[in-house]
C-alpha cells in the first residue's frame, strides 16, 4: 500500500533538517571559539582570576599556615593600622594632585603644540623623552638633583639659601609630583594632540563663522570631543599614580619619609615580612576604591561625552 | 597532507604543554620534604687496627690499600713509621717492611702505574750546634709582654714561650730542650732534606731513593701538600705555593709552573690528565696542567665540578672508570671532565657518615666505595675503614622521613644528627642547607618554605627572625612536650629557657650557649651587673679615658649604646617612638666626640691600656669559668659584666654556640622531630658539653651538666716535685692580646661569680630589625661627616621609623 505523501510534514521535516545543519555549525562555530578562546582565558583565568580568590581567601584566614578563617578581622586591622591610613592618606593626596596636573598640564601642552609655534616637533621630541629613559636613571638623576648634597642645594647656596632634605621633609611629595609630570606628561600629551587633530574641522569652521571666541569653541566643542580621551588620560594616570611607588621606593627604600609612604610601601613591606593577610586585606581595598573611582570617572564621561560620541 | 600539517603542529604543541606541566610536577614533589630515592649506599664498618697512632698518607695498587702510619716514642724522642698494607678482598693486614728512620716522615704518597708506591719523604738530621744563643731575643720579648706586672706566673710563662718561640735560623730550626730553669740549654740544629723515593709494594724495597729539596723554591721550608702522578709517572708537586712541580719518574726535574693564586689541590684522571685547584676571579677555579705547554689551561668553569656556594672540603680521586671521584662536605660523586657530566652518588649524611671525620675514600673494582674516618673525639684517634655498597632502597629498611632545615648546618649540630641516625630505629633525619652565594635568596627561600607549609621539620633558628614564625603560629610550643616525657624544666636554666619564651611557651631550645657582654672595673661601676644608657653615658662623660673601648668609632660605639637598647626608644605597644627626643640626641652627640676612623696601629695593648684607664669597657663573650678568670686577670682587679646599656639593666645576652632548634607546628611528624630535640636535652648530651679542659665554647643548657662542668673547673691539678710532694699546676694557659695567664683551679667565689653573670642572661641577643639599622646607619651617615645637626638626624630618623613602628604595631 502506498503511502500519501503530507505536503505538510514533508515541508517540515525539511525545515527541521537545515534547522538542525544550522544548529549544528552554530555549536562547531561555537566550539571553535571556545577553542580559541581557551589559551588567553586560561591564562587569564590562571595568573588573574585565580590569584585573586587567593587573595580574598588570604584577606580572610588568620595566617597561610594555621588557616583559621577569621572573616573581616584583617580587614579591621588593616583599616585601624595608622601606617595604612597614613599611605591611604599620602597616595589619594598625591593622585588627588597629581592626576589632574598629568591631565591639564597636557593638555595644555598639546594645545600648544597643536597652534603652529617654531620648532614644534623638537618640543614633541622633548616632552617625549622621559618615557624613553629606563626608571633606574631616571632615579639616578633625580637623586643627583635632590640629594642633601645634590645640585639643586648647590644651585640654591649660590644665593645663600640653606640646604633643604628634599627627599626626606615636606618637600619630598613636591619633588614626587614634579618627577611624576616630568614622566608621564609627554605621553599624555601625545594622546591629546591625537585626540585634538580628530575633531571634525567642518564644525569647527562652523563656529569661526558663528563668530564663536576662542574659549566657547575650547569649552563647547573641543572639550566634549575631547571627554572620551580625558577619561582615558585621567584612568592612566590615576593608575600611573599607584605606580609611583616604584620611583619612591627606587630613591628612599621601603620606609621613606612619611609624607611620600605610599600604599604600595605599606603593602609591599607587608609582604617583606611574610604578612600575608595584612597585604591581601590592603589590596583588596584599594582595588575597591579603584573600581569606585573608576566608575565614577566613567559616569562623568558618560553624562559630559553621550552628546558627540552618539 | 597540508591539511594535516596544521592538526600534526597542534598535537606536538600540546604535548610540549603535557610534558612541561609533568616536568613541573616532578620538580614540585621533589621540592617536598620526602624524596624518595632507588638507591642508598649502606655503610659497612671495619676497625682498622694498625699498630700506629697516627694514620697518614694511603695509595691503593690493585686491591690493596698502603697505609703510612707513625707513632711518637716518648722514651727516644723519635717517631715510629711504619707502612701497613690492607688487603680489602679479605680484611687483612700486615706491615711492609720500609727503610724508615725515626726523623723520616712521608709528606705525600701515590702509586704508579706499574703498582709502585712513590712517596715524598722529610727527614731531619740533627747536629749540636756550638753556640746557642738567642737570650737577647728572649729579654725583649719579656720587655714587650706589657700589662701582667702583677702577675708572676704570667710573666713566666711568656718567657718560657719565648724561649721556645725563637727557633727559627735562616731557614734551619733549632730546637731547645727543656732548659728554662738551668738557664743555659744545648741547641740542636736539623737540616731537613725532601726526597722521592719509589718502593716495591710487593717487598717494600727501595726502587729510587732521590734528593729532590733543590727543585723547590724556597728549599728550605718546603712542605709537599699535594701530588699527583700521571699515566706516564711524571710526578706534580705542590707546596701549597703559588708553583707546581713536575719530575720525571726517576726524580728528574722536568719543569716548573708558576700559578696566580695558592695550589689549593692537584689531582689525575683516570684518562691520564692532570689538573689542579686554585682561587680564580669567580670562586675556586680547576685548570689543566701542561707539561708540554708548561703551563695551564682554561679554567674548567663547570658547577659540576665545582660544586654549589655550600661545598668545601673538596677531594678529587683518580676514577674507577672515568674522570675522578670526588668527595666534598656533602657527598661523593663521579665527574667526567669529556662530557661534564657528574653523577651523585650519595650524601654523607644520608649514609650516617659525619664528612668531618672523612680522610680518604676510594672506589673497588665491584663498585663499593671505601672511606678511612677519624674519629677525634676520644682521647687517642680512632681511624675505622667504612665500605659503602650501593644497595636497592626495597631492601633497606625505610625509617620515616624528617628534614632538619638550616641556614648552615653546625658541626655539633651535625654529628647530633648523625649520631641520632644512627641509633634512632625509626627516624632518620635529612639536612637542607639553605645558604647560597647570596644570603638574602637563602634566606627568602627558607622564610618562602616555612610560611608556604612545607618547612622543614626541625628549624634551626639561630639565623631567622624566629618571633616572626611564633607570630604566625609556625613554631611548636615545646613545654608540653617536656612535659609528656617527664622532662622537668626546673632542671635547666629557667632564665635561658624564658629569653626564647613567647607569652609563657617555649618556642626554641638552646642546648648550649655563651653570654656577650660588657666588663668593667668594679670599683669604677660597682659589683651590680646592668645598666641603663644614661647611667653608661654619665660614667664615661665623668671619665677622662682615651676611647670607651680599644677600638672604638663613632658608628660602633653609637650602635653600642642603641643595638641591643632599641626598646628604649620604641614603645611596640603604643606605636610611638623616641628617636628625636633628647636620650637619643645624647647618644648622637657623644657618639660623635670619637674618632671616625680607628686606629689598629696602636703599640699598646688591652690589658695596658684598662689598668691604666686610657680605656674603660670591653666588649667581649665568656663561655667558660676559664675566661672569667682570664678576664679579672686582664683588668688586673675585680671586674663587673655589666653588660650592654639596656632599660631594664639587662645587658647581657645569651647566644647559641651551636644553634638554637625549634619544632614545626605544621611538621607531619611532630613526635619523630621532637625525638631529636628530646636528645639535645638528655643528660648524655648535656655532660657531653661539658669539657674536660675547662671550656668547650659554651655553658651547657642543664644545670646537673653546668654543676659538673664548674666541679671540674675547682679540681686543682697537681704535680709531684723532686721532694715527692704534691704541687698545685697550672691547668692550662689564656692569653688576649698583650696578655697571658696560667689558669688554675677555680675558686668558690668565681664559680659564684659566674653563674651569678649566666643568671643575669635574660635576653637573646642581636634581634634589632635590619630596616631599622638600615634607616639609622642611612642617616647617621651625614650626621657623623658633619653635615647635618643631631636634631636634624634624629628628626628624620624618628619620621622614617615611626612608620615601621607603625606598621607592625
Amino acid at each position: 500500500m502506498k503511502k500519501r505523501k503530507n505536503p505538510k510534514t514533508e515541508g517540515l521535516k525539511v525545515d527541521r533538517g537545515s534547522a538542525g545543519k544550522k544548529n549544528k555549525r552554530a555549536f562547531k562555530g561555537k566550539l571553535i571559539s571556545w577553542g580559541y578562546l581557551f589559551p588567553s582565558l586560561a591564562g587569564v583565568l590562571l595568573f588573574f582570576v585565580l590569584p585573586f580568590f587567593v587573595v580574598i581567601y588570604y584577606s580572610m584566614v588568620d595566617n597561610p599556615i594555621n588557616n583559621q578563617f577569621v572573616f573581616l578581622d584583617n580587614f579591621v586591622k588593616v583599616a585601624t593600622n595608622k601606617a595604612f591610613q597614613q599611605a591611604a592618606y599620602n597616595t589619594m593626596k598625591f593622585s588627588a594632585v597629581a592626576v589632574p596636573l598629568a591631565v591639564i598640564l597636557s593638555l595644555l601642552l598639546a594645545m600648544m603644540l597643536e597652534c603652529k609655534i617654531p620648532f614644534r616637533s623638537q618640543f614633541r621630541t622633548f616632552f617625549l623623552s622621559p618615557m624613553m629613559v629606563p626608571v633606574a636613571s631616571v632615579i639616578l638623576i633625580w637623586q643627583v638633583l635632590f640629594h642633601y648634597n645634590g645640585i639643586v642645594n648647590d644651585f640654591t647656596g649660590l644665593f645663600g639659601a640653606d640646604k633643604v632634605d628634599w627627599l626626606k621633609s615636606s618637600h619630598a611629595q613636591v619633588v614626587i609630583v614634579i618627577l611624576f609630570l616630568w614622566k608621564n606628561l609627554g605621553y599624555n600629551m601625545i594622546l591629546f594632540m591625537a585626540a585634538l587633530s580628530s575633531i571634525p574641522k567642518d564644525i569647527l569652521e562652523v563656529a569661526v563663522l558663528e563668530s564663536a571666541t576662542p574659549l566657547q569653541i575650547f569649552w563647547h566643542i573641543k572639550i566634549r570631543y575631547l571627554s572620551s580621551t580625558i577619561l582615558f588620560v585621567t584612568i592612566m594616570s590615576l593608575i600611573n599614580s599607584f605606580k609611583v611607588f616604584r620611583e619612591i621606593y627606587l630613591l628612599t627604600g621601603n620606609y621613606p619619609y612619611d609624607s611620600i609612604y605610599m600604599m604600595q610601601h605599606f603593602m609591599n613591606n607587608a609582604f617583606g615580612q611574610l604578612d600575608y593577610q595584612k597585604l591581601s586585606a590592603a589590596a583588596i581595598m584599594m582595588s575597591m576604591v579603584m573600581v569606585i573611582l573608576i566608575g565614577i570617572l566613567f559616569l562623568t564621561e558618560n553624562y559630559f561625552g553621550k552628546d558627540v560620541e552618539g | 597532507m597540508k591539511r594535516y600539517r596544521k592538526r600534526i603542529l597542534a598535537v606536538l604543541l600540546i604535548g610540549t604543554m603535557v610534558l612541561s606541566l609533568a616536568g613541573c610536577n616532578r620538580s614540585s614533589s621533589d621540592a617536598g620534604n620526602q624524596v624518595k630515592k632507588d638507591f642508598y649506599y649502606v655503610p659497612e664498618y671495619h676497625d682498622l687496627e694498625l699498630a700506629s697512632d697516627y694514620i697518614g698518607e694511603t695509595a691503593v695498587v690493585g686491591n690493596t690499600l698502603y697505609l703510612y702510619g707513625s707513632s711518637w716514642n716518648e722514651e727516644t724522642g723519635e717517631s715510629i713509621n711504619s707502612m701497613y698494607q690492607y688487603d680489602f678482598l679479605s680484611g687483612q693486614s700486615s706491615e711492609l717492611p720500609v727503610d724508615f728512620d725515626g726523623n723520616d716522615s712521608v709528606q705525600q704518597m701515590c702509586e704508579d702505574s706499574e703498582g709502585n708506591i712513590v712517596m715524598i719523604m722529610s727527614r731531619y738530621a740533627p747536629s749540636v750546634l756550638e753556640d746557642a744563643a738567642g737570650t737577647e731575643d728572649a729579654d725583649q720579648q719579656d720587655d714587650d709582654s706589657t700589662g701582667a706586672e702583677d702577675n708572676d706566673e704570667a710573666d713566666e710563662t711568656s718567657g718560657e714561650s719565648v724561649a721556645l718561640s725563637k727557633k727559627t735560623v735562616a731557614g734551619s730550626v733549632i730546637s731547645e730542650e727543656d732548659a728554662a730553669d738551668e738557664g743555659t740549654y744545648e741547641a740542636v740544629e736539623y737540616t731537613s732534606y725532601i726526597e722521592l723515593w719509589k718502593i716495591n709494594s710487593e717487598d717494600g724495597s727501595t726502587i729510587v731513593k732521590t734528593d729532590i729539596k733543590p727543585v723547590f723554591e724556597d728549599a728550605d721550608n718546603a712542605y709537599v701538600q699535594y701530588m699527583t702522578i700521571d699515566n706516564e709517572d711524571n710526578v706534580y708537586l705542590s707546596d701549597g705555593n703559588s708553583n707546581i712541580y713536575v719530575l720525571d719518574k726517576d726524580g728528574n726535574k722536568i719543569c716548573t709552573i708558576s700559578v696566580e693564586n695558592w695550589v689549593e689541590n692537584l689531582f689525575a684522571t683516570k684518562e691520564g690528565k692532570v689538573f689542579m685547584r686554585t682561587w680564580g676571579n669567580n670562586g675556586m677555579a680547576v685548570k689543566p696542567v701542561d707539561i708540554q705547554k708548561k703551563s695551564l689551561g682554561e679554567d674548567v668553569t663547570s658547577e659540576n665540578l665545582n660544586g654549589n656556594g655550600n661545598s668545601y672540603n673538596q677531594n678529587y680521586y683518580k676514577g674507577l672508570e672515568k674522570g675522578i671521584l670526588g668527595s666534598d662536605n656533602n657527598g661523593v660523586f663521579i665527574y667526567d671532565f669529556e662530557t661534564d657530566v657528574r653523577e651523585d652518588l650519595f650524601s654523607w649524611l644520608d649514609a650516617d657518615i659525619n664528612s668531618d671525620e672523612v680522610s680518604e675514600i676510594g672506589q673497588l673494582s665491584d663498585g663499593r666505595i671505601w672511606a678511612i674516618l677519624r674519629d677525634y673525639s676520644e682521647e687517642k684517634t680512632k681511624y675505622s675503614l667504612v665500605y659503602l655498597t650501593k644497595t636497592p632502597a626495597s631492601e633497606v629498611p625505610q625509617k620515616e622521613e624528617l628534614l632538619f632545615g638550616t641556614m648552615w648546618l653546625n658541626q655539633n649540630v651535625r654529628k647530633s644528627i648523625i649520631d641520632f641516625n644512627k641509633s634512632n630505629a625509626k627516624y632518620h633525619i635529612s639536612v637542607k642547607e639553605y645558604s647560597t652565594d647570596d644570603y638574602m635568596t637563602g634566606l627568602t627561600q627558607f622564610n618562602n618554605d616555612i610560611t608556604s607549609g612545607n618547612g622543614p621539620d626541625i628549624i634551626d633558628i639561630s639565623d631567622i627572625d624566629y618571633k616572626q614564625y611564633v607570630s604566625k603560629g609556625v613554631l611548636e610550643n615545646l613545654y608540653p612536650y617536656m612535659e609528656k616525657d617527664g622532662i622537668n624544666k626546673e632542671d635547666y636554666l629557667m632564665n635561658v629557657l624564658k629569653a626564647y619564651e613567647v607569652d609563657g611557651k617555649l618556642y626554641g631550645i638552646v642546648p648550649q650557649f655563651y653570654i656577650t657582654t660588657t666588663i668593667a672595673k668594679a670599683s669604677k661601676v660597682g659589683d651590680t651587673p646592668g645598666w641603663t644608657l644614661n647611667e653608661m653615658l654619665d660614667f664615661v662623660e665623668h671619665s677622662e679615658a682615651e676611647n670607651i673601648f680599644q677600638y672604638g668609632s663613632r658608628e660602633s660605639i653609637f650602635y653600642y649604646c642603641i643595638y641591643n637598647n632599641i626598646d628604649e626608644f620604641i614603645d611596640w605597644e603604643t606605636g610611638e617612638c623616641r628617636f628625636n627626643g633628647d636620650d637619643f640626641i645624647r647618644v648622637l652627640e657623644f657618639a660623635n666626640k670619637f674618632p671616625e676612623e680607628i686606629d689598629y696601629n696602636s703599640d699598646e695593648g688591652i690589658s695596658s691600656k684598662l689598668r691604666s684607664d686610657k680605656v674603660l669597657l670591653m666588649q667581649t663573650s665568656i663561655s667558660s669559668v676559664q675566661e672569667y678568670q682570664m678576664m679579672n686577670g686582664l683588668f688586673g682587679e675585680k671586674t663587673t659584666y655589666i653588660g650592654y646599656p639596656n632599660s631594664e639593666r639587662k645587658g647581657n645576652l645569651i647566644q647559641p654556640t651551636n644553634g638554637s632548634v625549634a619544632l614545626n607546628a605544621k611538621s607531619k611528624n611532630k613526635d619523630g622531630a621532637w625525638e631529636f630535640i628530646k636528645i639535645l636535652l638528655s643528660d648524655d648530651y648535656q655532660n657531653s658539653l661539658v669539657s674536660e679542659w675547662g671550656s668547650s665554647w659554651g655553658f651547657p643548657l642543664k644545670k646537673s651538666a653546668l654543676d659538673k662542668q664548674f666541679e671540674k673547673d675547682m679540681t686543682p691539678e697537681y704535680y709531684e716535685d723532686e721532694n715527692g710532694n704534691q704541687v698545685e699546676q697550672m691547668k692550662t694557659s689564656w692569653g688576649y692580646d698583650d696578655f697571658n695567664m696560667d689558669i688554675y683551679a677555680a675558686t668558690q667565689e668565681e664559680i659564684d661569680a659566674v653563674k651569678e653573670i649566666i643568671t643575669s642572661a635574660e635576653k637573646t641577643s642581636g634581634s634589632v630589625n635590619e630596616e631599622l639599622t638600615n634607616i639609622i646607619t642611612e642617616e647617621t651617615g651625614a650626621f657623623f661627616k658633619g653635615q647635618k645637626s643631631a636634631k636634624d638626624t634624629a628628626d628624620i630618623i624618628q619620621n622614617r621609623i615611626q612608620i615601621y613602628v607603625k606598621e607592625n604595631s
